[in-house]
């Protein structure tokens, strides 16, 4: 299991930066199917990790610890990036039609907004990898490991 | 010893990247810019260029009036370039029929011995306003500085992650065993 949340994990985090420039990797086609194929993934990353979820919003305000809910709060705001992220998207796709969505709002908004939300949210990502580094060396098998030490 | 020295060099040079990149990018202007997405203005657009004016969005505090010279204090060959009936600037152009107008610039091409416009136009095969290149070409250059930006956070995450454990152990330290 713990393979499968790391190679998810890596291959998210590819995808994400390679997203940050439309022009960088197979132009806007890319960059507008893979951008909603991250948010299923991302999707994925949570239900991998939903036990870890339930536990901690079930104790945020009793027994957690301080680590668990600054990592739980930072997710909340990755999760309102991405929702951003690709709703925004969505409103400016050009290569895939999303007109019958009918989001309303300008162009101009909607496109402020995807380039906000984005750099937002990696600079989340990093700090989210950051936090969960222990958990990376432990997979990597740089570091011994040790229960509980994730959250 | 020297495992942790060449981590904090390398730690030290990804800030470094970061930081330039995090410049370059103009990462914290294009990450708040949101937050001061005034609906108004952006409907008013891109303010058209009047008479005279510069082309441009006025910046806050600058000086936009242009007083347009007295052409009697011009000297004769400055004044001759705002005769009518010079370039697509002089006053009658407007008024010249259609086809008029393709024989002068079928007349200025030849002159100039410029190709004609073969750039295209959007839903012709071409690329429109605002639309990416698209193709089989792998650019990576603008990756690179959003890679260092996204290092630079974890990096710093990290050390600070680092910073808070040995804070917390060093007070449960001196609080002692026995008194926590």
């Amino acid at each position: 299991m713990n393979t499968i949340k790391f190679f998810l994990s890596l291959s998210m985090t590819i995808v994400m930066l390679l997203l940050m420039d439309p022009r960088s990797f197979y132009g806007l086609g890319f960059h507008e199917w893979a951008g909603l194929i991250i948010g299923i993934a991302f999707i994925l990353h949570k239900i991998l990790n939903w036990t870890w979820i339930k536990k901690v919003t079930i104790g945020f305000f009793g027994r957690c610890k301080p680590r668990a809910r600054i990592n739980y709060v930072l997710d909340v705001l990755l999760l309102a990036g991405i929702v951003l992220m690709i709703l925004s998207g969505i409103a400016i796709a050009r290569t895939i039609d999303f007109s019958w969505l009918n989001l309303g709002g300008s162009r101009m908004f909607w496109r402020i907004m995807h380039t906000s939300s984005s750099f937002i949210t990696l600079a989340l990502f990093g700090i989210h990898l950051g936090l969960h580094w222990k958990w990376v060396l432990m997979r990597l098998r740089i570091k011994k490991v040790t229960y509980g030490e994730e959250d | 010893m020297v495992k942790k020295i060449s981590f904090s060099i390398l730690a030290l040079a990804i800030l470094a990247a970061g930081i330039y990149a995090f410049t370059r990018t103009n990462y914290w202007e294009r990450s708040i810019r949101i937050f001061s997405y005034d609906r108004n203005a952006a409907f008013n657009g891109r303010e058209g260029r009047g008479q005279g004016e510069p082309e441009g969005r006025r910046m806050p505090g600058e000086r936009r009036e242009f007083n347009r010279p007295d052409f009697s204090q011009l000297p004769d060959s400055v004044r001759a370039r705002f005769d009518p009936g010079r370039g697509r600037s002089g006053p009658d152009s407007g008024n010249i029929p259609d086809s008029l107008r393709q024989l002068q610039a079928d007349r200025n091409r030849q002159e100039s011995g410029r190709p004609p416009f073969e750039g295209g136009f959007r839903d012709g095969g071409g690329r429109g306003r605002g639309e990416f290149p698209g193709g089989s070409d792998i650019n990576l250059r603008n990756v690179k500085w959003f890679l260092a930006v996204f290092a630079m956070f974890t990096v710093m995450a990290i050390y600070l992650d680092k910073a808070i454990s040995l804070i917390r152990r060093k007070n449960k330290t001196a609080a002692g065993p026995g008194n926590s």
